[in-house]
């Protein structure tokens, strides 16, 4: 039966997580973007309530909660500060890798929550794969992504030469590569993004955790986990612009009214309300099939993440537009909130990228090598 | 708990209205638009087999055979709102301007359903009956009164057992051939909103006339009716509610009556835009599999195309799911209503027109892709332009702020 309504327990956990973004990651967004860290004490607080841990198996100390649930908790989180909150270890694209692993014990993680642990998922030809004798040989530099800076570990998969999908897990003791924070200005600057050098980075075979037809089920489950994941984080950035906006434009006047009575003002606001409500309903949606379906819903995933990515840039930026000048100035968040968003939808793939694969799906198009369409 | 599965008797209703809408709407939809008319046989067919353009079909009473077994359960929740938008997309995936055709009350059912008294009810509604096809109406827009509708001029004269109306009305769905109209007038303009009423004007009542049938750029099939009240007396039977509702409910008034309408017919009109946006896409894509060579550029470059058309089309059918859910559930829904409406009149045109960009000039020519543009235009103006969509969400919005727009 088709219902919008939150269970009890949804509601009461999204409050809790919702007085945590307002009294604790709000405030502190500008100094964490400074510190280009979330910082300890919100780590250690985040932690505490359960917050980190969202999308971890039960095996490695998790919550495991349902897609639905999780969707409408991190909607809450990035509400206070996406920046802060994809620079929170637990909830990195590795968790979900890990959600669908079959043994995620065999990680050796006795709190998963408590690490940042990347999930670089190589595109074909992003660095030279080389076959060695035992296993394989990682050659070049990784494009940027989150949570890179200071892992001691990293999920990695490519597709190895002759098209066999590979999962592999690399600790530091054993493997060897260098990071590089680079020159990032743009957003999500506590996010710790960088990237890898991989310079004769060897994948033995022990490290490889899945290979092949097993290693694509889980890569497809992860990314459509981590698509709707992703999304629920942008519309929690658009709801923070929207009522910034609403709340900002109601006190101001100008020729001698407030200005929602010029209807440029009240008609964009109203269509970053639309724009936000919609975005959220398909990522409900999308969270929905996963959560019923598995890998069978990538579809849905890709159509919510792409849709949130639009849509976000749009209610981010008319967020700055609404309070013209001031909207442009750091002692309002609207900007911060517009750079986050749009490195938000560099580091998870264009949008166009996104709705290219939903069109090949539409026309039942084989998936190409490397590329989960 | 938050779910988007159809319940059985949602899947069974969207099942059983596609059939109808693939097997006998569509095949006559071209026709029907070329002939502005839908034929008389087609309407008295489908009139024998019981389908009907009225919420009421759908009233959310579950499946009967499991009646016993429900009255032993909980208490079933009303689905009415929900089943009307799944029928209303479905529908509409066969052809718009049919489905506006059906017989039924039409857009004049939820007016009488809301507020009419029980022998009203029985009384207008009583003659929907399959021994022949009739149709209700709902006239509301004047010429100069669209989207302003506080500002109509129709006037409503007390006289002994009823009241006297003169004035105009413009855009009346099924307004010649309906049996009766819900027809909105003033009993004084200076009252502005508490001023009106409204009244179930019926056919052949003296003074009441159908005066012209209006051609359009789309949704030719449908009837568009201009209709003149000329001192045309209204027995007070036919004042909806009775005097008592105007007399007994402070603020209560014809205004009141026209709004809550819009509340639960906004939903379906857009669940029939993302129909006709379903439809669109769908026969494009049909197209595209068919006509464009597999992996060539042509094919390539209208994927991205292809796959933002789809999320625009879940994106508006998720909103108004949304506002009919509320309504449903008996809570305010006019923000999620404005919201589904002005989201779905809009990405129905941009998919249309999205679809014919695809099929090129191709398009032109004897294919569906080009009527459904037509068609679409107006789910964008009727029922509330886009502008008072926004207008109406805006209001919400600032409303906690204290500040009135």
């Amino acid at each position: 039966m088709i219902s919008f309504l939150p269970s009890d327990e949804e509601r009461a956990f999204v409050e809790v997580a919702t007085q945590f973004a307002r009294e604790r990651l709000r405030d502190h967004a500008r100094n964490a973007e400074k510190a280009r860290t979330p910082g300890d004490d919100v780590i250690s607080a985040a932690h505490e309530l359960g917050l980190l841990s969202l999308e971890i198996p039960e095996s490695l100390a998790g919550a495991e909660l349902p897609l639905i649930s999780q969707v409408q908790v991190l909607e809450a989180l990035a509400f206070g500060d996406l920046g802060i909150v994809q620079g929170l270890p637990g909830l990195c694209d590795s968790a979900s890798v890990m959600r669908v692993l079959p043994e995620p014990a065999r990680l050796e993680l006795a709190d998963g929550a408590a690490q940042r642990i990347p999930w670089i998922h190589l595109a074909p030809g992003e660095v030279a794969v080389i076959v060695e004798r035992s296993g394989f040989r990682l050659e070049g530099v990784a494009f940027p992504r989150r949570a890179v800076l200071g892992a001691d570990q990293l999920l990695v998969s490519f597709v190895a030469p002759g098209g066999e999908a590979i999962l592999a897990w690399l600790d530091r003791t054993a493997a060897q590569w260098s990071e590089d924070a680079g020159d990032v200005r743009l957003g999500l600057l506590a996010a710790h993004i960088g990237r890898i050098g991989f310079e004769g980075t060897v994948v033995r075979p022990e490290d490889v955790l899945v290979r092949g037809d097993d290693a694509e089920r889980v890569l497809k489950a992860a990314q459509a986990r981590v698509a709707v994941l992703e999304a629920a984080k942008c519309v929690g950035a658009m709801r923070a612009s929207l009522e910034y906006a609403v709340e900002y434009t109601s006190q101001r006047k100008a020729f001698g009214q407030e200005i929602p009575k010029f209807q440029g003002v009240s008609f964009t606001v109203a269509d970053m309300a639309i724009e936000t409500e919609a975005a959220r309903n398909l990522v409900w949606l999308a969270a929905h099939a996963v959560d019923s379906r598995g890998e069978g819903a990538m579809q849905d995933a890709a159509r919510a993440l792409a849709y949130a990515l639009r849509s976000g840039r749009f209610v981010t930026n008319q967020g700055v537009q609404m309070l013209g000048g001031a909207g442009y100035l750091q002692e309002y968040p609207a900007e911060k909130w517009m750079r986050d968003v749009q490195a938000q939808a560099v580091l998870y793939g264009r949008e166009l990228d996104w709705f290219e694969r939903a069109g090949a799906r539409a026309l039942g198009l084989e998936e190409k090598e490397g590329v989960l369409v | 708990m938050i779910d988007f599965e159809l319940s059985p008797q949602q899947k069974q209703v969207r099942d059983m209205v596609h059939w109808f809408a693939e097997h006998e709407v569509r095949p006559i939809s071209l026709l029907a638009d070329q002939e502005e008319r839908v034929p008389d046989d087609w309407l008295r067919k489908v009139n024998r087999m019981g389908i009907t353009l009225s919420m009421s079909n759908f009233g959310g009473g579950g499946d009967r055979k499991n009646k016993d077994d429900a009255a032993r359960k909980e208490p079933r929740e009303r689905q009415s709102n929900r089943l009307g938008v799944i029928a209303a997309e479905e529908l509409a995936w066969g052809d718009p301007a049919i489905a506006l055709s059906l017989p039924g009350p039409g857009l004049g059912g939820p007016p009488v359903m809301s507020t009419g008294t029980p022998e009203q009810k029985e009384r207008f509604l009583g003659i929907f009956t399959r021994e022949e096809p009739r149709w209700g109406a709902y006239a509301l827009t004047e010429p100069g009164a669209g989207s302003d509708v506080s500002g109509i001029r129709t006037s409503a004269k007390k006289v002994d057992g009823g009241y006297v109306l003169n004035g105009h009305k413009v855009y009346i769905t099924n307004g010649g051939r309906a049996s009766w109209v819900v027809a909105f007038a003033t009993v004084d303009p200076s009252l502005g909103r508490a001023g009106h009423r409204a009244f179930v004007v019926e056919k052949g009542t003296p003074g009441f006339t159908c005066t012209r049938v209006a051609h359009k750029m789309g949704l030719r099939a449908s009837e568009t009716a201009e209709l003149v009240f000329e001192d045309c007396f209204v027995p007070i039977d036919n004042l909806l509610g009775g005097e008592a509702h105007y007399e007994n409910r402070a603020g209560s008034s014809g205004f009141r009556v026209a709004m809550s309408t819009f509340d639960s017919t906004r939903p379906i009109v857009a669940a029939m835009a993302v129909g006709i946006a379903r439809a669109a896409y769908e026969y494009t894509l049909d197209f595209v599999k068919r006509e464009y060579p597999r992996g060539s550029r042509l094919q390539s470059d209208v994927l991205a195309k292809l796959g933002e058309m789809d999320s625009k089309i879940h994106a508006a059918r998720l909103l108004t799911w949304e506002a009919a859910w509320k309504a449903d559930l008996g809570q305010p829904n006019a923000k999620e209503a404005a919201m589904c409406k002005a989201h779905a009149g809009r990405i129905s045109l941009e998919v249309c027109a999205d679809c014919l960009e695809i099929m090129g000039p191709i398009g032109l020519d004897g294919h569906l892709v080009e009527k459904l543009y037509r068609d679409v235009k107006v789910f964008d103006i009727f029922e509330g332009t886009n502008q008072i969509q926004h207008l109406i969400v805006a209001r919400r919005l600032y409303e906690p702020h204290g500040l009135r727009l």
